[in-house]
C-alpha cells in the first residue's frame, strides 16, 4: 500500500509505515467503540455529544508519520464501530474515510515541533474544521440528491440548513477542542519521545515526515476546502430561495433564523477565544518550558 | 417507554463486547454466510446504488420488503436492528420537527419517508452482508478485488483484536477509577460526575496508546518473521492464499433470483407508481 512519500526527508520502511498503520487503526478503532458508550445529552434537537475522540487519531498524526496514520484512523473507525456493529453505511463510509483521512493528512503536515502547544492546537482546529466542513457539504448535497424538487417542500431547505448548521458549532466545540485540541495539547508532548522507542524508531524533529513541498500543498488545501464550504452553502441557500443572509424586515420575527446567528456568534466566539488561548501558550511556553523527552 | 428504558440500560460494554465476539466468531449457517464473499459484496454494491436512483415509492418499498425478508432469514441480533431503527426514527423525526418550525407541512414528512426508505435500505443490506461474513473471508474477497494489502490485513486484524483491546482498556479504566477519587458533590446537572468520567476516560488512554504500540511492534514482526510484506507482493503467494474463493450454483442460484425480483420490483413499480405530487410555490 502507501508507497513511500516523495521529497520525505526521513523515509520509513514498509514495516514501519504498517506498525503505525495498525497503531492508529487499532486505537482510534477502540475510541470509537468508547464513544458509543458515552451517555448522550439531548436538548431538543440539539445534541450534546461526542461524536468522537478527534485526540487520538491526531496524535498519532502528531507523533509519527502523517500519511500511514492518517490512513489508519479512519479504517479503525471503519472497521472497529461501523462494520463490527452493523451500522455499516457502505459507499457513504468511503466519503467519511476520504474527508477524515485528508483532514488528518494536513493536520499532520503542518505540526513541525511535536512539542509546542502552539502548532498542536492550530493544527487540531484544523483538522476537525476540515472534517467538519466537508461532511457537512457531502450532508447537504446528498438530501439535495435524494429529495427531488427539494425547493418545492416548504420548510425542509430551511430546517436542513439549521440542523448542519447546529451540528457543526456542536461538533466543533465538543469533538474539535474538548475531546480534540485540549487533550491532545496534554497528550502529544507527554508521548513523544516515549513512544517513538517502543516501536523502534527516532522520535519525530523538525525536518522529518515533511518536505517545503506538501507544506504548501497543506496549506492550499486547508483554503480549497473553506472556500468550497462557502462556495456550497451559498448556492445550496440560492438554489432553494433561503434568504439567511438578506436581512428582511420580518427577519427577527422568525425565531429559527435567529437561531442560525446564535450559532454563528458562538463558532466566532469559540475562535476568537482559541486565538487568544493560543497566543497566551505561546507566550507562556516562549518563557521556558523545556520540553519532556524521556531517554 | 419501560420497554425502551430496558433495552437502553442493555447498552453497555458487555453487551457490546458479546455482540463484537459474536460477530467475529459466531457460527455461520445462515444463508449469506454461505455464499462466496465475492458476490456477496456485488450483491451489496448493487443494493447501496439503486435506491437512489429511484424517487418512486412502490419500487423503493418493494426492496424494502425483500430486504426485511432476508433480514429475517439472517437471524440479526435484536440490539443492532434497534439501534439502526432507533437512529433513523430520530433522524427524520428532527427534520421534520423543524420543517413544521419553518412553516412546513406534511409534505415535508412525505419526503423525507422516499429518503429514509433510502437509507434504511441501504442500511439493512450492510447489516446482512457484514455481520454475516466471516472476517478472513471478506478480507480475501477484497484482496481478489485488488483493495490494497494493508487494508485487507486491518480487517482481519481488526475483528480479531478488538475484543482483547476492549478488555485492556476496561481495565485500565477500571484501575484508574479504584485509585481515583469520586468526585463529593454532585453539581449542578451532576457536571461534577460527566466531567470526571471524561478525565478519567481520556487519561486511561495514556497507557492504552504505549501497550497498544508495544503490541503493534510485536504483532508486526511477528508478521515480518512470517514474510508478510514479501508474500503479499508476491503473485504466486497472493494466488496460493485466495484460491479457496470458488464461486458455486448456489451463489449462481442467489444472485439470479435477486436480478429476477428487481426485475419484478421495478416492473410493478411503473406500472402502478406512488410519487410524490410536487407543490409548486
Amino acid at each position: 500500500m502507501p508507497n513511500p512519500i516523495p521529497h520525505q526527508k526521513k523515509e520509513l520502511n514498509q514495516s514501519q509505515q504498517l506498525m503505525i498503520f495498525v497503531l492508529s487503526m487499532s486505537l482510534f478503532g477502540i475510541a470509537n467503540i468508547i464513544t458509543e458508550i458515552v451517555p448522550e445529552f439531548s436538548f431538543g434537537p440539539v445534541e450534546f455529544s461526542v461524536s468522537y475522540f478527534a485526540f487520538i487519531p491526531l496524535a498519532m498524526v502528531f507523533l509519527f508519520s502523517p500519511l500511514p496514520a492518517a490512513l489508519g484512523a479512519p479504517l479503525g473507525e471503519i472497521i472497529f464501530a461501523d462494520l463490527l456493529m452493523g451500522d455499516f453505511g457502505g459507499i457513504g463510509e468511503l466519503e467519511g474515510f476520504i474527508e477524515f483521512a485528508l483532514a488528518l493528512y494536513v493536520a499532520g503536515l503542518l505540526v513541525k515541533n511535536p512539542n509546542s502547544r502552539k502548532q498542536i492546537a492550530i493544527a487540531s482546529l484544523v483538522g476537525v474544521g476540515i472534517d467538519q466542513m466537508l461532511s457537512t457539504v457531502v450532508d447537504i448535497g446528498k438530501v439535495w440528491v435524494g429529495i427531488e424538487e427539494l425547493e418545492a417542500v416548504p420548510g425542509v431547505p430551511e430546517s436542513i440548513l439549521v440542523l448542519e448548521g447546529i451540528s457543526f458549532v456542536n461538533e466543533m466545540v465538543i469533538s474539535g477542542v474538548l475531546f480534540g485540541l485540549i487533550p491532545a495539547m496534554w497528550l502529544v508532548p507527554r508521548l513523544h519521545g516515549k513512544i517513538e522507542p517502543l516501536m523502534g524508531f527516532a522520535p519525530r524533529e523538525d525536518v522529518s515526515f515533511r518536505s517545503a513541498k506538501e507544506i504548501v500543498g497543506a496549506r492550499f488545501l486547508v483554503f480549497s476546502v473553506f472556500f468550497i464550504f462557502v462556495g456550497m452553502i451559498s448556492e445550496f441557500m440560492a438554489e432553494m430561495d433561503v434568504n439567511f443572509a438578506v436581512w428582511q424586515p420580518e427577519f427577527i420575527e422568525q425565531f429559527g433564523q435567529q437561531f442560525l446567528w446564535v450559532g454563528v456568534s458562538a463558532a466566532i466566539i469559540v475562535l476568537i477565544l482559541a486565538v487568544m488561548g493560543i497566543s497566551y501558550l505561546k507566550k507562556s511556553s516562549s518563557s521556558g518550558n523545556p520540553s519532556r523527552k524521556a531517554q | 417507554m419501560n420497554r425502551i428504558r430496558q433495552w437502553l440500560s442493555k447498552i453497555n460494554v458487555e453487551t457490546i463486547k458479546i455482540e463484537l465476539m459474536n460477530t467475529a466468531y459466531g457460527e455461520r449457517t445462515t444463508l449469506m454466510a454461505k455464499l462466496d464473499p465475492r458476490v456477496a459484496i456485488i450483491w451489496y454494491l448493487l443494493f447501496a446504488i439503486l435506491p437512489w436512483l429511484f424517487w418512486n415509492n412502490t419500487i423503493l418499498i418493494g426492496m424494502l420488503v425483500y430486504m426485511v425478508i432476508l433480514t429475517a432469514l439472517s437471524r440479526i441480533s435484536p440490539l443492532i436492528l434497534f439501534l439502526l431503527c432507533f437512529g433513523l426514527v430520530t433522524e427524520a423525526g428532527y427534520v421534520i420537527f423543524t420543517a413544521l418550525f419553518f412553516g412546513g407541512d406534511l409534505t415535508a414528512a412525505a419526503a423525507l419517508l422516499t429518503f429514509t426508505m433510502k437509507l434504511t435500505i441501504i442500511s439493512l443490506a450492510s447489516i446482512v452482508i457484514f455481520t454475516n461474513m466471516d472476517p478472513e473471508r471478506f478480507s480475501d474477497a477484497l484482496l481478489r478485488f485488488k483493495v490494497p494489502e494493508t487494508f485487507c490485513f486491518g480487517i482481519s486484524y481488526g475483528y480479531r483484536m478488538l475484543p482483547i483491546l476492549i478488555d485492556e482498556y476496561q481495565n485500565i479504566f477500571n484501575s484508574f477509577r479504584l485509585r481515583g477519587r469520586f468526585p463529593e458533590k454532585k453539581g449542578v446537572l451532576a457536571w461534577r460526575y460527566v466531567y470526571h468520567f471524561c478525565v478519567t476516560a481520556v487519561k486511561a488512554f495514556y497507557p492504552m496508546i504505549l501497550n497498544t504500540a508495544k503490541r503493534t511492534r510485536t504483532t508486526v514482526e511477528a508478521l515480518e518473521v512470517k514474510g508478510f510484506t514479501y508474500g503479499m507482493h508476491n503473485p504466486e503467494a497472493k494466488e496460493l492464499k485466495l484460491s479457496y474463493l470458488k464461486t458455486t450454483k448456489k451463489d449462481v442460484l442467489f444472485l439470479g433470483i435477486t436480478g429476477v425480483v428487481l426485475i419484478a420490483i421495478i416492473y410493478t413499480g411503473t406500472l402502478y407508481p406512488i410519487e410524490r405530487t410536487i407543490h409548486q410555490l
